[in-house]
């Protein structure tokens, strides 16, 4: 297969393996495209995105400009804390007056649920979506998985454990469905106040106990405790959440087995994981950063040559 | 007038052409005769290829926007599709703005419906605005017409409120309503916290946020004392309880919203804001208990929970929309598709009383309160089927079997032919 199945990049539930795979592909191609001394390729000349980021953000909005930019696609920016949207113009009007100047491709950060896919229904636009509340951030997830598969040599088979702030992330979420579509067996770890109740629904494993977890994966994803989107305290303290389920190097050296750790950023050290694990040989958080950009280019052009067709 | 309906079924258990085809001649509001082949001079014939009449129903919660939301809906139009979806008696939520609460407010909601071939019922704000903090003039409002007390979906957060309403409202036999839902449970909940709200990132409330507060209220009423009716029900867990209160003698009555019996939490797999509804739509396992729980009489009443939203709060983004659906157009049709013609019409006609709603009968010699209907075409209801000023219906796209046509109310015939 040499295309996509799907118009927009929402969310990894509406992908198939297939779609996976030649993401992964593409990505291994630009991923010696942007090691070259010349980092860039002509393939995206005519085509040009907007970056619509109704929420804060760095490392993704930087990751996909990146990527855009080694594509050769012309971009424009727009940031806007979403208490600014909301007090005139609606979502719709916002993007249809930038399409109406001629832009190809959305890719947008919002922080209500489904945003993207309602989008989606109403412009005339490809969607990517770069994040939408604790719905997905498909883009986390590939470059997630394509990290492991660079490291481990596939993804199918391999346990894998999400820690930490489960409920309100959209980062553990499309990882759950990425790596199950990829056949990896997923646990997922924290305090049960930030494990959604239904979670085994998702045909998913809660572990409450770090240790059991860290014995049974073989990689290990330490999420960030997302602070500013808890409206009451879900745990007591930092100090408390770190004694329960913060990973550090005496932990990771007691295991039987040399795991893998991953984190999406950014890291608060010393509270999920401490500065020697985020450091370590073991750790592959700045290779997670840079296949971002390769998956990025990837999701980006293969939706582009459906806009061409 | 002298109006003259042909060979139509009768749908009435307590009429001796239950189920048998009659014509019906009526007169200046009365009924005259019934029988077959009547033969009489008529200022009107109605004669429609299987046309069904009953008794009038009646909805126990509707919302109609005026004053204050217009462009939602009017009394007029509100009132209008009420009748064309075969509603002879509606109980008018206090949901607007300002809020129906004080007397003076009231007369003008019921001027605005004076004469109508429906019945507006209209319930007054429980609390000042609708703000939770201090009782409404009940008394003064009963006085003028008010069948029951509700902040419609904000609940009765302060218990003592709850307690001290249902103990005042005894001197003058006021229904008051709570709606079922402990707000520090739900959160920023907006969905049915399960499979589906956790697949699409969405705040979940969870069935305990109406649970718990049931539990709290029917406590206070074993308490105080006093008639209480818990509108909207969603979950397995209340209809639970408040079969057990009914069993203890508790004057407690029931609603359910037809879209929580019939819909299920899986129709949000879109994001559609037009399933964005309070309580949310629910899980299989809550709808077959709300649907034994109906039958059983354990909940008396279903209500269409018509809600007109604009389409500027509706097409936005899940979590920025307005709850709510409107449901007069659609409640015959979706009924039926889980109930048969006899269980809906007696479903739709049962337990007036409660908010003062005249009754009626299909005999000679009473006064004619008629819903006409087609109950065995199926179809898609689409927005050609809408007689609402909005359009946000939650069964747009839904197949549904049978349709409303018409009343005849307060010697009043108002029909679709």
């Amino acid at each position: 297969m040499s295309e996509l199945s799907v118009n927009h990049l929402l969310g990894i539930k509406y992908l198939q393996k297939s779609d996976i795979d030649l993401i992964f592909n593409t990505a291994d191609h630009f991923k010696e495209v942007i090691n070259r001394p010349i980092k860039k390729v002509p393939s995206l000349r005519d085509i040009t995105i907007a970056n619509l980021f109704f929420e804060n953000s760095t490392r993704t909005r930087l990751s996909f400009e990146l990527a855009e930019k080694r594509l050769s696609a012309d971009t424009i920016n727009f940031s806007a804390a979403s208490s600014s949207v909301k007090k005139g113009e609606t979502l719709i009007d916002t993007v249809n007056n930038i399409l109406s100047m001629k832009v190809d491709m959305v890719v947008m950060r919002h922080p209500n649920p489904g945003a993207g896919i309602f989008l989606s229904k109403h412009v005339k636009a490809s969607i990517v979506n770069a994040g939408d509340g604790a719905h997905e951030h498909p883009t986390q997830a590939l470059l997630d998985s394509y990290s492991i598969r660079e490291r481990l040599g596939e993804v199918a088979g391999k346990n894998v454990v999400i820690v930490g702030d489960i409920l309100h992330s959209r980062v553990a979420l499309s990882n759950i469905f990425a790596l199950k579509l990829q056949g990896a067996n997923v646990k997922v770890c924290g305090p049960k106040t930030l494990i959604p109740k239904y979670i085994d629904s998702l045909d998913v494993e809660v572990e409450t106990n770090l240790i059991k977890a860290l014995e049974w994966c073989d990689v290990a994803n330490m999420l960030r405790v997302q602070n500013e989107r808890m409206d009451i305290s879900y745990f007591p303290s930092t100090r408390e959440y770190t004694q329960q389920f913060g990973l550090n190097k005496k932990i990771l050296n007691s295991l039987n087995k040399e795991i893998i750790v991953m984190h999406p950023g950014p890291i608060n050290r010393g509270v999920e994981i401490t500065s020697d694990v985020a450091d370590s040989d073991q750790a592959i958080i700045l290779d997670q950063v840079q296949n971002g950009v390769a998956i990025r280019m990837a999701a980006i052009y293969l939706l582009a040559s459906k806009i061409k067709q | 007038m002298k109006l003259l309906i042909k060979s139509a079924t009768i749908v009435d258990q307590q009429s001796d052409y239950h189920l048998k085809q009659a014509d019906i001649l009526m007169e200046d509001g009365i009924i005259k005769k019934i029988g077959t082949a009547i033969e009489a001079k008529a200022d009107k014939v109605i004669d429609i290829d299987g046309l069904h009449v009953s008794q009038g129903w009646f909805d126990t919660s509707v919302s109609f926007g005026e004053p204050g939301y217009e462009e939602r809906e009017t009394i007029e139009n509100g009132l209008k599709t009420a009748a064309l979806s075969g509603f002879t008696d509606v109980v008018l939520n206090a949901q607007s703005n300002p809020t129906i609460d004080n007397s003076a407010a009231l007369y003008s909601v019921k001027a605005k419906a004076h004469a109508n071939a429906v019945n507006l019922l209209p319930t007054g704000a429980l609390t000042v605005k609708a703000e939770g903090i201090d009782l409404a003039e009940l008394y003064d409002m009963s006085n003028a017409g008010a069948v029951s007390f509700a902040d419609y979906k904000k609940p009765v957060s302060n218990p003592n409120l709850l307690k001290i309403a249902l103990q005042y409202a005894q001197n003058f036999d006021g229904l008051v309503q709570s709606f079922p839902l402990e707000k520090k449970i739900s959160g920023k909940g907006i969905v049915n916290e399960h499979h589906n709200s956790t697949l699409l990132g969405l705040k979940g409330i969870p069935n305990l946020a109406e649970d718990l507060q049931i539990a709290r209220d029917l406590y206070l009423l074993e308490y105080t004392g006093g008639k209480l009716h818990i509108p909207t029900v969603s979950t397995e867990k209340s209809v639970a309880l408040i079969k057990e209160a009914k069993k203890k003698g508790l004057d407690v009555s029931c609603s359910v919203a037809i879209h929580n019996l019939v819909l299920t939490d899986d129709l949000l797999s879109e994001f559609d804001t037009r399933a964005k509804v309070l309580p949310p739509l629910r899980t299989k396992s809550d709808t077959k208990a709300l649907i034994e729980g109906l039958k059983e009489g354990t909940i008396d009443f279903v209500t269409s929970d018509h809600d007109p939203i604009d389409i500027e709060n509706k097409k936005v983004e899940f979590d920025n929309a307005s709850y709510g659906s409107i449901g007069l157009e659609s409640a015959f049709g979706a009924l039926q598709t889980i109930f048969s013609t006899e269980e809906t019409i007696e479903i739709l006609t049962r337990g007036r009383a409660r908010f003062k709603a005249e009754s009626s009968k299909i005999a000679e010699e009473e006064s004619a309160k008629l819903s006409f209907f087609l109950p065995e075409e199926k179809y898609t209801f689409e927005k050609s089927d809408i007689l609402s000023t909005s359009q946000n219906s939650i069964f747009l796209g839904q197949s549904l079997k049978g349709k409303a046509i018409g009343i005849f109310n307060n010697n009043q015939l108002i029909i679709k032919e």
